[in-house]
């Protein structure tokens, strides 16, 4: 296993009292495995890849407990110098809004040849040179003269195509993409999802896809972990989930969208609303929107069931989801 | 089709871009609509879709007059509004009112949900006499699916769902017959989506709406729509029943549009066929000659660079295409299915 979470808790402090964003998420990625982690707002999703990257902000953040072991090593016990010489050398993240994740006053040439002066201590010249070869790979036209511009000269999907050159810089064993493609068009979408997936099988890298977009997921992904509330509510390679689900929430979500293919009738809408982070609800945090929900999962939180040998759910009645 | 609503015709909105400052002089215009023609039935939903910068809010605004056109009409009923004024324009503009994407930035953070429902009865007293107000804003809390109690609530005290929800309860206060949405669900999480969008579909048949639903996701403007509007760079490029444009698409750029949907089917992965376009949009200042999509088509030839496709049913379509024969602004239309 390229990386592991186990059992990870972090929660954040404010004002108004403790949220508690991550609840006991374990999850791992092989090398050259796909792994979509889908989720709402709040679902966590983003502060498990945060803390896994060790770009958490703390305070107001606290990691509470949990592990992450990547190739070995539990990295929440390296020192934060251990820790920066792996971060975008052995693994690197992609986020969603590239123009404020880039700085504005530095050239795209620049910021590119920045991971190999830092990193491998190259000189500035030849960071240059490889800078270019990047910006070819990602298939940027026209590289030896766009190489001197500015981020605002560029398009949502070249600023993410920058994006991607600079995570792949330094051919890090494993990329965290955080909604890489939400910000851009569908055409645009295609286009970037198609190269980040040419990219990864050449270099086997481990792939964290943190989304909110079935769509997106069934077009890329090899396994999926669902979020809610800051557990992974079901966890199965990805056909098994689209055929039948085994988790409420799950089905829930599938049923919610519109499809493309079909005139729909009256969606299937999830009732309520997700919950408080600062009040996650006894029991099984899905239960006050749950169809299925009974006294149990009022009392009792379920663990992540078995459901076959590379699959999970966190319900109680699991067996009446897949089967209904 | 039923009786005629709204309808535009050649509509236009150019924004001059100038340079200098004593002396002013235009040196060309972002052309960011460029020639749209459209009709609304009673209610009816027409659905305009098209990617970023393709016009698509710029005719949204226009229809409900906060951008004046450059030029073209924009019939309410019969009766070209964007030639009236004063008293006549805000008769119209009662009924057809608006629903924005951002439920966080299009409600006054300082006012009662109460204030922003009711806001709308200041400009039109007559629909509801003083007195009766509050009442009111509780019955349109209600239809919305929200607890009348909550009128004294301020927005911050409502989820993003629910914002949206009050949005559209402000949209419907003046009872009008036409609601221009722009982007309604696109900023709300996918279990809330299908709420807002139950509730749209709810209210339609309710009081007879009729609906502009403009939006980028093609399953959800297939959803709510009856008849839908492709937007390319300021120009409506085909246009049909949901039918006609989903599994009959005759324009190259609907086709890659939808080509590139994700579906959420992970089996459609390996015998879907994927039309993945080169390059980008080009700039509204710059618009290619000709057929404006001409630069990222597949089909393109020289044609295509001299004459402009006009928006039309193509002869052979006419001719022998079934019932599917619907409007394509193509020289080389041609069906092609890609929605697996």
């Amino acid at each position: 296993m390229l990386l592991e979470v186990r059992d990870l808790h972090v929660e954040f402090h404010t004002r108004d009292g403790v949220a508690q964003a991550v609840n006991g998420v374990s999850y791992g990625v092989e090398a050259g495995e796909t792994l979509a982690v889908l989720g709402e707002s709040g679902s966590g999703k983003s502060v498990t890849a945060q803390a896994v990257m060790g770009i958490l902000d703390m305070p107001p953040g606290r990691i509470t407990g949990g592990e992450v072991v990547f190739r070995g090593r539990d990295l929440l016990r390296l020192k934060e110098d251990e820790r920066r010489r792996i971060r975008g050398a052995e693994m690197a993240m992609i986020f969603q809004d590239a123009l404020s994740s880039l700085n504005p006053v530095l050239s795209v040439g620049d910021q590119l040849g920045e991971m190999f002066t830092v990193h491998r201590g190259m000189s500035r010249k030849d960071a240059r040179a490889k800078a270019v070869e990047l910006m070819d790979r990602v298939r940027i036209p026209a590289a030896r003269e766009r190489v001197r511009q500015y981020p605002h000269q560029f398009s949502g999907g070249m600023r993410q195509r920058i994006m991607i050159a600079m995570a792949l810089a330094l051919e890090p064993a494993l990329i965290i993409a955080d909604e890489p493609t939400t910000a851009l068009d569908v055409t645009v979408q295609a286009q970037v999802m198609e190269l980040l997936a040419e990219l990864q099988r050449e270099y086997r890298m481990g792939l964290i896809l943190i989304t909110h977009d079935l769509g997106v997921v069934a077009d890329v992904a090899d396994r999926i972990a669902v979020m809610y509330a800051g557990r992974i509510v079901e966890s199965a390679p990805v056909h098994d989930i689209y055929k039948a689900p085994a988790h409420p929430y799950t089905r829930g979500l599938l049923d919610s969208i519109p499809r493309l293919d079909q005139k729909g009738r009256e969606l299937y809408a999830i009732k309520g609303l997700p919950p408080n982070l600062m009040h996650i609800p006894p029991g099984c945090a899905f239960h006050p929107r749950c169809p299925l929900a009974r006294d149990v999962c009022r009392t009792h939180e379920p663990p992540l069931y078995e459901v076959s040998g590379t699959r999970g759910s966190a319900c109680h009645f699991w067996t009446e989801c897949l089967n209904g | 089709m039923a009786e005629t609503v709204l309808e535009a015709g050649n509509l236009v909105k150019h924004y001059p871009l100038t340079r200098g400052v004593v002396f002013r002089k235009q040196v060309g215009a972002v052309k960011a609509v460029d020639g749209v023609d459209f009709r609304l039935g009673r209610g009816e939903t027409l659905g305009i879709v098209g990617e970023s910068g393709c016009g698509k809010s710029t005719v949204a605004k226009m229809l409900v007059n906060l951008e004046r056109p450059t030029a073209g009409s924009i019939r309410y009923k019969g009766e070209d509004i964007t030639r009236l004024s004063g008293r006549a324009l805000k008769a119209v503009r009662r009924n057809i009112q608006m629903v924005f994407q951002d439920p966080y930035t299009s409600l006054n953070p300082r006012m009662t949900v109460g204030d922003i429902i009711g806001e709308p009865y200041d400009i039109h007293p007559e629909v509801a006499p003083k007195g009766d107000r509050r009442r009111k804003v509780q019955e349109l809390l209600d239809v919305v699916g929200l607890n009348p109690e909550y009128i004294n609530r301020y927005p911050h005290q409502f989820s993003g769902g629910q914002r949206q929800r009050i949005g559209i309860a402000r949209g419907l206060a003046l009872r009008p017959e036409v609601i221009v949405a722009d982007e309604p669900v696109s900023a709300l999480d996918v279990s809330v989506q299908a709420q807002v969008i139950n509730l749209m579909d709810r209210l339609q048949s309710e009081f007879d709406l009729a609906y502009i639903f403009i939006a980028h996701d093609l399953s959800i403007v297939r959803h709510i729509s009856d008849r839908i509007g492709v937007m390319y760079l300021g120009r409506i490029v085909e246009t049909g029943t949901d039918t006609e444009i989903y599994d009959h698409p005759t324009h190259p750029y609907t086709q890659a549009l939808l080509s590139a949907v994700p579906v959420p089917d992970p089996e459609a992965r390996e015998r879907r066929e994927r039309i993945i376009l080169s390059g980008d949009v080009p700039s509204p200042t710059n618009i290619p000659s000709g057929c404006r999509f001409r630069t990222r088509c597949w089909k393109a030839q020289e044609r295509c660079a001299l004459e402009v496709p006009a928006l039309a049913v193509p002869a052979w379509f006419a001719a022998g295409g079934g019932p599917a024969a619907h409007a394509s602004a193509c020289h080389f239309a041609a069906e092609k299915h890609v929605v697996p």
